[in-house]
């Protein structure tokens, strides 16, 4: 690590112990930025605009979840222009456009194409494309087939999966991710049938990924956004994560960020300083 | 101001969309909508395969045939266009009240603005909209998302015929500067043609203005184009009007006619038809409007109005008439027309003081008879000397 990155920035907190070199660096974030709610909720002062959301949240964060790039496929003159706006210290992970995972067509490996170029203008700020799948992706072979001709075509991007089905939670799958250095992300979501299960496993050393999507059972089947992510995590709740899936995570890899996706009332960024201020608490504890 | 999201849906050739939706054989092949009858019939609508082979919107149907030799041709079937518009609305109202939308054009645009609490981020309104809109009704639209309607109708024009554009808050200027002046369509083609008099083609040339510069040349003009040019409109999405009360009417020719006599007969029925509508529901109509459509795809539309709302027969035939007379133009034969009447007031129950009383009252007792028997026997049981000719 060099000296840069040792300087205090938000949201970031070392992780580790005295049997590790170097500590993890742990950043926390949120699932977007571009919530007028969080205006209403007091994160962003009364009057921001989307416009000027991005600079006044990298006050608090210093890594942030790019959403529209799951709606609208990344351009890099859009991408330019926001990261001219945005403070220097801003990393960025970006989600694969929708009509790779979710919409797909013949034409997605060209789409793949478009997408790569779009979030070039990312260069170095990128800490990884989340590609995050459908609920009714299962592991069948033509999906496995799919995505190991997805992962070919994102190197030698950083990258990182999200599977939403329990069919992937195999050893196999884990295996062939470690094999090729693509994150496994870990969630956290409601204990429901069928979903993918919250594991603490690490298939790459480089980079850990947590998201969180908060625990509303009865929200989640639901179609509307604001109920499915409407979920305020406790105190409690998080320190339990902490000491159960931090060290294992952070103790096997040089670099995690943990992002909050239970946006609505502006819960994420409430919950993501949170979580980072826990974890900055037992450092300071476990420090000798 | 308050930031403003307006959602601007757009199907991209509509009628193709709708024809393509109940009919999946015409997937990926040139589709063209036009009369078929007609011997100079003009294309109304054209699928994406047959626009990239030169077919374009009025153009003659026999050309369009000649330079798009694969093109399946289809008869315009408007009541239906209009059914699954009527069904897009449907969809969008379950998000905003705000709404603005053509009867059949595939256009709709949604003030979305404060709908956050309820729905969440805005494109995933547009996202979830469309979602919904391609399963229920087998359509794909485009939706952008931006400030205000010109941005946002800009930003579909950009993607058509598929795909969804996000135009960033503060981002407007930026964007439109490198497109061309032609997607401003509320410039007039006296100020296009002006501005390329000075060599002005793109929309961020004509930001660099000022408004000294635009007002030398536009006049009372420049404030509006300077605004264009810079993605500001501060214009409403209307709140949604429920429709003008009306009562209307429409009869389409087994064979297209241009007998003035056959068509004054037709309106005379319709007029008639009106006219018994009006009476049964205590109303009357103060405009008779009148919308003929040519065999060839055209239409045009004229009205007749009178200060006191009328509902006898003989009083709506002579204001149909007027109309017909007004509209009848060409020498081309018509495949339908639709009366309509409007401005709609309750009837009047005053007696009058004078002499006429005692006519209108036998006129009213003619009618009321005249009325009674069609109830009974059917529209055409009983029917006046002018309409003689429809038999």
């Amino acid at each position: 690590m060099t000296r840069k990155e040792m300087t205090p920035r938000p949201g970031i907190v070392p992780v580790g112990d005295s049997t590790r070199k170097t500590p993890c660096i742990v950043m926390t974030g949120t699932s977007g930025y571009s919530y007028l709610e969080w205006v209403d909720s007091g994160f962003y002062p009364t009057g921001t605009r989307t416009a000027e959301m991005l600079s006044v949240y990298g006050r608090s964060f210093s890594v942030v979840e790019l959403n529209y790039t799951w709606y609208q496929m990344a351009r890099s003159d859009a991408l330019t222009r926001m990261l001219a706006a945005a403070p220097a210290n801003l990393l960025f992970a970006a989600k694969l456009t929708r009509t790779v995972t979710h919409e797909r067509d013949e034409d997605w490996r060209n789409q793949v194409q478009r997408y790569r170029q779009g979030i070039s203008a990312l260069g170095k700020r990128l800490v990884a494309v989340l590609v995050q799948l459908p609920p009714d992706f299962t592991r069948t072979i033509a999906n496995r087939q799919f995505l190991a001709e997805l992962l070919d075509c994102m190197q030698p991007l950083p990258t990182a999966v999200e599977f939403r089905h329990v069919s992937w939670a195999v050893d196999s799958v884990f295996k062939e991710l470690e094999r090729r250095r693509v994150t496994l992300v870990s969630v956290d979501e409601p204990d429901l049938k069928g979903l993918f299960p919250a594991l603490d496993v690490v298939t790459n050393p480089s980079l850990f990924y947590v998201r969180f999507h908060g625990r509303n059972r009865q929200g989640w089947k639901h179609g509307n956004m604001q109920k499915k992510f409407d979920y305020d995590y406790s105190n409690a709740e998080l320190q339990q994560w902490c000491e159960q899936e931090l060290n294992t995570l952070a103790g096997r890899t040089e670099r995690g960020v943990i992002f909050f996706n239970n946006h609505v009332r502006a819960q994420a960024p409430r919950n993501a300083l949170l979580l980072e201020s826990l974890i900055r608490n037992r450092m300071g504890r476990e420090r000798p | 101001m308050n930031q403003r999201f307006v959602l601007h849906l757009n199907v991209a050739d509509f009628a193709v969309a709708v024809e393509r939706a109940s009919d999946t054989s015409l997937r990926q092949k040139p589709v063209i909508i036009a009369p078929l009858q007609a011997a100079r019939a003009a294309v109304y609508d054209m699928s994406e395969e047959a626009y990239r082979d030169g077919v374009r919107k009025g153009m003659l149907l026999t050309r369009a045939t000649r330079i798009c030799r694969g093109a399946r041709v289809l008869p315009p079937r408007f009541d239906m266009y209009r059914r699954a518009m009527g069904k897009c609305v449907a969809e969008a109202r379950g998000y905003t009240p705000l709404l603005e939308y053509g009867s059949e054009d595939g256009h709709l645009y949604l003030d979305i603005t404060g709908t956050h609490r309820l729905f969440g981020a805005a494109p995933d309104i547009g996202w979830r909209l469309r979602k919904r809109i391609r399963g229920k009704l087998d359509i794909d639209p485009i939706w952008s998302l931006a400030g205000n309607k010109l941005v946002s109708k800009i930003g579909s024009r950009l993607v058509k015929p598929v795909g969804e554009y996000i135009v960033a808050d503060g981002e407007e200027q930026r964007f439109l500067a490198p497109l061309s002046l032609s997607l401003l369509t509320e410039l007039s083609s006296a100020e296009r043609q002006r501005l390329a008099e000075f060599n002005i083609a793109r929309i961020g040339q004509l930001a660099a203005l000022s408004r000294t510069q635009l007002f030398s040349v536009f006049g009372l003009r420049a404030e509006t184009l300077y605004d264009l040019s810079r993605g500001v409109d501060g214009s409403v999405v209307g709140p949604e009007q429920a429709a003008a009360p009306r009562v209307e009417r429409e009869h389409i020719f087994s064979d297209d006619t241009a007998d003035r006599a056959v068509l004054q007969a037709v309106v005379d029925t319709l007029a008639a038809e009106l006219g018994m509508e009006l009476r049964a529901t205590g109303k009357a109509a103060r405009r008779v409007g009148l919308q003929l459509h040519y065999t060839d795809g055209s239409a045009v539309a004229r009205q007749a109005s009178v200060r006191i709302g009328v509902c006898d027969d003989r009083a709506l035939q002579n204001m149909a008439r007027l109309a017909l007379q007004r509209g009848l133009m060409r020498r081309t034969r018509v495949r339908s027309c639709r009366l309509i009447g409007d401005r709609l007031h309750r009837r009047s129950t005053q007696l009058s003081l004078f002499d006429g009383a005692a006519v209108d009252t036998r006129r009213e007792k003619l009618l009321s008879a005249m009325d009674a028997v069609r109830r009974r026997f059917g529209q055409n049981a009983i029917r006046t000397g002018s309409q003689a000719l429809l038999n």
